[in-house]
């Protein structure tokens, strides 16, 4: 890191047009990028981190009402240039790295397309220059045959190899500075994974200055030199990365903190902190501190402000009183205790045998040429049995068939093989009867798109009150307030429309609407993914609550092994529409473990300064689903891959202790001589 | 079936309606178009079937300001007789076309599979005759009047309309609402009336305003032919057809209806894209 600065934002601030007047996006922000320097934004949706990059790149979308101080790069006034002087600058000088790599790209042009456009534009090379060029470039990004890489169009290739060739594109010009938003979040954390080690690796080797933006501290604790929190348009933080992560100062960092789900070797399950409250309304100035509202230490100071950001050593800090608060912990007082969980009952409640769920589309045309239609096997064979008032935290990647099992347990699929519900079988969908539907139910990933933007949330919950009556009387509206009241919601919001609510606040709607039902099982489809880190906090909680007064069942589908820890009993892992692996949560990151889940462990971020994850990455995409596979789905990408029988044969399940099985060729032996996935690192800082 | 438009905020609605210059343009017009419906007879200064045989096929004088037709009829009386007839008619012949396709267009969509495929290709068969040609084809069936041209240009304009709100209910069909009625054991009445029709109601509705211009020409084209209202009705496409023989000793007789119905269909044209605007949440 030089003393030059590559990027300076001096007293940065603008302002979105609304109907309720100018809403502050971003307010006095000050940074600076030195070069070859990489610096993380981190904050939650909503904070205005995607804004700054979009300022930078000066191509601010919506009604910019007014736009105050300076952005610089090196020592061109960017905020100043308009026109042709600015075209000369984005792209060459300074590249971008959207979030989704299949929006950045253009489909109807090949990948070499892309490239032949850039390097003409701003390099003017001439046609055999271009070729050399981009196969170096894609040479550079690991992609392998380049030759036919650059022939390829975008949807040839897999998600990861488009974020390659959109970094490559970014790299093309050599270029000063490289914002990046949010570029991992739209790919599997294996695959995720690799694009950081290869980011991380180019930024080494061509010295280039980044911001890199995203809501997650695990990923921005990978690959920044220094981290800046942004919160509510404000910078709160910014401090070098060991440093921000080891001792955070700032209550906001603090409880983003602990609101995460934690990587650890053992232990006992501990609760999330959620941070209480929501984003403070930036249509009217905010003199003060503007996390005073939801910040647990805030006193009236901290509300009349005026709150600057302080520097100490380089650890810059928007808090005056971060000193005096360091020592308290981080709490709210809605925290569920852990206490002691319930009994699970013996005879399974829902029970899974040789389960598959084939989805095929009927195809006139292919028909009627005799030739088979595609049968895609979302779900092989899946043996699993669930027990009253356990959390059965269901993990995989995208893709891995895990939704299509939740969407066959609550008749939306058709299935073949077993299903039992207390002890009755259900042949097929047709014979889900009343009884069925009531006891099981289902949450959606998006309650953006599981809520009907046309009924009122008081019409939503009274829909399952009526279809399932139950024994207990009474008005609607009372069950309905008890329903929100049940949730954390206030009984007003039963007149609302969902579009009026926040995120979590959705969410909570959709569980009261499962909940209405009294269900014994209820399935969580990624119901936390979409939601802020802090809310996910606190509907983890929610979820634990309900669980302690009714006994309710869930099926907990997720991506986020790490927040597994937090609610699941027991973890089952699925690859390709297999279940490979049963354990215990709380052993979690203790060996043995099936291949997959070791290189799934080693890709969740790890935020605990002390703790060193061992590195397992893997190559290449999942393998086709359509058809069964004969031997273990893992094969084409197993590190830990034998030979042909792995191929050939169906892996055995190893049994290891109470409930811990794995499906591998490897024996027992093998398979516990692993080391752990974290090792701790003796310069283990305790932050709360 | 109940369709309510629950979250729509009226006060909210409006001011997103009237941000757009052809939203107030065309807001302004449909007010001068009520006060036509509903005051029109009781504004007319002559009955609209009295004849003035002194002043037959006069341009616009004091005493008729829009002159005056071959029998000596008072244009203007015969345009506000005749809103209530023209546009209304129009507009229900729209509203019927709207439902019998937005019906059939729900129905195709949410089962999906073979009936959809047979359903859909039907309609094609349909949409492939010209909306003319097809309301020609049942009046032939019902017999030429006013309300069988409403009934027939009802109908003629249902496959347009179930080819919209199917592709649409399809889309809606696999939210994730649909998907937790289902899996709750809703009844497929309800989720087609509550759950997907409130929510694909927005394109229905707008593709409806822009028809009413279609049904007003369709109208007057029928009504022109003879097929439609019957003389002596004061409606507007019928005294075109009627004046057309005298139209180079008093143009004014064409004139006038020609643009009253121009004016309708640029009202509800305006108002068609307008609506589009407003109702699309992402203008926000």
């Amino acid at each position: 890191m030089g003393t030059q600065t590559t990027l300076t934002l001096k007293n940065y601030g603008v302002s979105y047009g609304t109907d309720k007047g100018p809403l502050k996006v971003l307010d006095a922000i000050n940074l600076h990028i030195g070069k070859g320097e990489v610096l993380g934004l981190v904050g939650e949706s909503g904070s205005g981190k995607s804004t700054l990059a979009l300022a930078i790149m000066r191509a601010l979308r919506g009604r910019v009402a007014h736009e105050t101080g300076q952005i610089l790069l090196g020592d061109v006034a960017l905020h100043s240039l308009q026109g042709p002087a600015l075209n000369r600058i984005r792209g060459k000088r300074i590249a971008m790295v959207f979030q989704d790599p299949g929006g950045s790209l253009n489909p109807t042009l090949t990948l070499g397309e892309h490239f032949r456009q850039t390097l003409a534009r701003h390099r003017q090379l001439n046609p055999s220059e271009i070729r050399q060029e981009t196969d170096r470039l894609l040479k550079m990004v690991d992609l392998p045959d380049t030759q036919t890489m650059a022939l390829k169009y975008p949807h040839e290739v897999s998600g990861g190899e488009k974020q390659r060739a959109v970094i490559a594109l970014a790299f093309a010009c050599d270029p000063e500075l490289i914002l990046f938003d949010e570029p991992t979040s739209a790919l599997d954390a294996t695959t995720a994974v690799t694009i950081l080690d290869l980011f991380r690796d180019l930024q080494k080797r061509t010295g280039v200055s980044a911001l890199f933006i995203s809501h997650d501290l695990g990923v921005v604790r990978e690959i920044a030199h220094r981290v800046a929190v942004i919160y509510a348009g404000r910078i709160a933080e910014v401090a070098e990365n060991r440093q921000l992560f080891a001792q955070p100062r700032h209550p906001y960092t603090r409880s983003l903190l602990a609101s995460l789900p934690k990587a650890a070797t053992d232990g006992e399950q501990t609760p999330l902190i959620s941070i209480p409250g929501s984003l403070p309304d930036r249509t009217v100035a905010i003199p003060g501190c503007n996390f005073a509202e939801r910040c647990q230490f805030a006193t009236d100071p901290c509300r009349r402000g005026p709150i600057e950001l302080a520097q100490d050593f380089g650890h810059a800090v928007a808090c005056p009183y971060w000193q005096t608060v360091l020592y308290q912990a981080i709490g709210s007082d809605e925290n569920s205790q852990m206490g002691v969980r319930l009994e699970i009952s013996e005879p399974p409640l829902l029970s899974l045998n040789n389960l598959s769920v084939h989805i095929s589309r009927p195809d006139l045309f292919a028909r009627l040429m005799g030739r088979q239609p595609k049968v895609i096997h979302a779900v092989n064979d899946v043996d699993l049995d669930l027990h009253g008032g356990e959390t059965l935290g269901l993990v995989g990647e995208s893709g891995c068939g895990k939704s299509s099992l939740a969407k066959a347990l609550v008749g939306l699929r058709p299935f073949l093989g077993h299903l039992e519900l207390d002890g009755q079988p259900i042949p097929s969908v047709a014979q889900m009867d009343s009884s069925y539907r009531q006891k099981v139910q289902i949450i959606f990933q998006n309650p953006d798109l599981s809520l009907n933007p046309r009924q009122s949330i008081g019409t939503i919950l009274s829909r399952p009150l009526k279809l399932y009556p139950g024994q207990d009387t009474g008005a609607m509206d009372d069950k309905i307030n008890r329903l929100l009241q049940r949730v954390n919601l206030p009984p007003e919001f039963a007149t609302r429309y969902p579009h009026e609510l926040s995120g979590g606040e959705k969410q909570r709607v959709a569980i009261a609407r499962a909940l209405a039902a009294k269900p014994d099982l209820i399935i969580c489809d990624e119901i936390t993914s979409g939601l802020d880190a802090s809310v996910q906090a606190s509907i983890v909680n929610l979820l634990r609550d309900v669980q302690r007064a009714t006994g309710v069942a869930y099926l907990f589908i997720t991506h986020d092994l790490n927040l597994l820890r937090h609610i699941a009993d027991r973890v089952a892992v699925m690859y390709l529409g297999e279940i490979v692996e049963i354990r215990p949560a709380h052993k979690i990151g203790l060996p043995p473990y099936q291949p997959y889940t070791e290189a799934l462990l080693s890709s969740a971020p790890v935020l605990d300064p002390g703790l060193e994850p061992r590195r397992i990455r893997l190559q290449g995409a999942p393998a086709s689903r359509l058809g069964a596979a004969k031997g273990c789905p893992f094969e084409s990408r197993c590190p830990r891959r034998i030979d042909d029988i792995c191929l050939s044969e169906r892996p055995p399940r190893i049994h290891f202790d109470r409930g811990h099985w794995i499906q591998c060729h490897l024996d027992q032996r093998s398979l516990r001589s692993v080391p752990p996935i974290w090792t701790a690192t003796p310069t283990s800082l305790n932050n709360d | 079936m109940c369709i309510s438009i629950g979250v729509f905020n009226m006060t909210d609605f409006m001011s997103r309606l009237l941000r757009q210059p052809h939203g107030v343009v065309g807001l302004i017009l449909l007010v001068v178009l009520a006060i036509e419906v509903i005051l029109g007879p009781a504004l007319a200064p002559y009955d609209p079937e009295t004849f003035h045989y002194s002043s037959r096929l006069v341009g616009p004088t004091p005493e008729f300001l829009l002159g005056t037709d071959q029998f000596g009829r008072d244009i203007l009386s015969r345009l506000l007789w005749g809103a209530r007839t023209t546009v209304l008619l129009s507009l229900f012949a729209t509203l019927i076309g709207a439902g019998i396709g937005g019906a059939i267009g729900i129905l195709s969509g949410y089962l999906g599979g073979r009936i959809d495929e047979v359903i859909m290709r039907l309609v094609d068969a349909l949409m492939a005759i010209p909306s003319l040609l097809f309301a020609l084809l049942i009046i032939t069936v019902l017999g030429p009047s006013g309300t069988n041209a409403v009934v027939a240009i009802g109908i003629a304009f249902s496959p347009g309309m179930a080819r919209i709100a199917r592709s649409v209910t399809l889309s809606v069909r696999t939210s994730d609402y649909v998907a937790a009625a289902v899996a709750r054991g809703e009844s497929p009445l309800w989720i087609m009336s509550r759950e997907i029709a409130p929510n694909m109601l927005a394109p229905v509705i707008i593709e409806a305003t822009i028809r009413v211009a279609f049904a007003i020409m369709l109208l007057a084209t029928l009504s022109f032919l003879g097929l439609g209202s019957q003389p002596p009705a004061p409606e507007w496409g019928l005294m075109i057809s009627e004046a057309r023989a005298f139209m180079f000793r008093n143009a004014w007789t064409i004139v006038w209806p020609g643009l009253s119905i121009a004016m309708v269909a640029i009202t509800f044209n305006l108002l068609g894209d307008a609506l589009r605007d407003a109702l699309n949440p992402k203008n926000d």
